[in-house]
């Protein structure tokens, strides 16, 4: 299941593993407490295929926003898997019908992994291999979690509604080793909560989003590497 | 939602040649979903139903902080803030 000849390690394998276990034990979990049908839900783990666009709708609609907020706060976070992708493509498949098809397995870890590899034809083979000890963790816990959310009472009371932010916080948080990323978090995060009270929906979080303006602002550190 | 998800990763993947988009515009796109899951970070949070309250979650999203800043496993996190948090209201 690992690639020989390649920089990707079993023990990567494995930490990713579990880590996409757990967030998709989460994510499923508190989406179904929070409402959610089993149905949308397994449909949404292997359809949408992704932790944080899942959980982003999660988080807005349970804090009362809008299922229409949900989406397109799901949709402005998945920007960022087209751009990896977009980034990896030169040195995927020739063929577009390859990409499209392994597009739908672009997550920035499997995507960092594989731009490691000096040659193009391991990281197709990286890329694979690190889509699948990612994926299908994520969908035996997201199955997992649809049947055991079922059963769980309220989320408040088990600390359930702290495990939303909680988590995409530590998904986060290693982006903000970079400064420069720190003001524009907490730019959006202050703008979002300025209005939660006077705009409804999903407004404070679009707003929230344009706080990735601040990211266009000419700074010596920021040129000239992408 | 999920087709939205797919025709970005898709078109990420198939058309969009990433030499061509500006060096801003990669800035800004590269920030996007940070600053959306900041937003919705503090929203869920410190907010509930379209008003301010605070209360216990901010104790175990307080945990989660401390977890992730020490690089803890995901499931070390989750644990610890679910767990800060129900002490917290009791």
């Amino acid at each position: 299941m690992l690639p020989a000849g390649t920089l990707f390690t079993l023990s990567e394998a494995i930490s990713l593993a579990l880590a996409y276990f757990t967030v998709g034990l989460t994510v499923t979990t508190l989406h179904i407490s929070e409402g959610t049908s089993p149905q949308v839900m397994l449909a949404s783990i292997f359809l949408v295929n992704a932790v944080t666009p899942t959980l982003a709708f999660a988080a807005v609609v349970a804090s009362g926003g809008t299922t229409a907020a949900g989406v397109l706060s799901g949709w402005l976070v998945s920007t960022r898997f087209g751009l990896v992708a977009a980034a990896i493509a030169p040195r995927m498949w020739a063929s577009r019908g390859k990409r499209a098809a392994a597009a739908h397995f672009a997550f920035d870890t499997n995507v960092a992994i594989a731009q490691r590899e000096p040659d193009d034809h391991n990281a197709q083979r990286v890329y694979v291999a690190a889509a699948i000890w990612l994926c299908i963790p994520w969908w035996v816990g997201g199955v997992l979690g649809v049947i055991i959310g079922e059963r769980l009472g309220d989320p408040q009371s088990l600390g359930l509604d702290a495990v939303f932010p909680a988590v995409l916080l530590a998904i986060i948080w290693p982006q903000m080793q970079d400064r420069t990323r720190i003001p524009i978090a907490g730019l959006a995060a202050a703008a979002a909560l300025l209005l939660v009270e006077i705009a409804p929906g999903g407004v404070p979080v679009v707003v929230g989003a344009c706080g990735a303006l601040f990211a266009a602002r000419r700074r010596p550190e920021n040129d000239p590497v992408a | 939602m999920a087709l939205g998800v797919l025709a970005q990763r898709v078109i990420g993947a198939t058309l969009i040649d990433s030499d061509r988009i500006g060096v801003r515009s990669r800035r800004v796109l590269d920030a996007l979903p940070l600053a959306v899951i900041a937003a919705v970070i503090g929203l869920a949070t410190l907010s509930s139903d379209g008003e301010l309250e605070i209360d216990a979650r901010v104790g175990g999203v307080a945990v989660a902080a401390l977890c992730a800043s020490r690089r803890l496993p995901m499931f070390v996190t989750v644990l610890a803030a679910a767990t800060a948090t129900t002490v917290i209201r009791f």
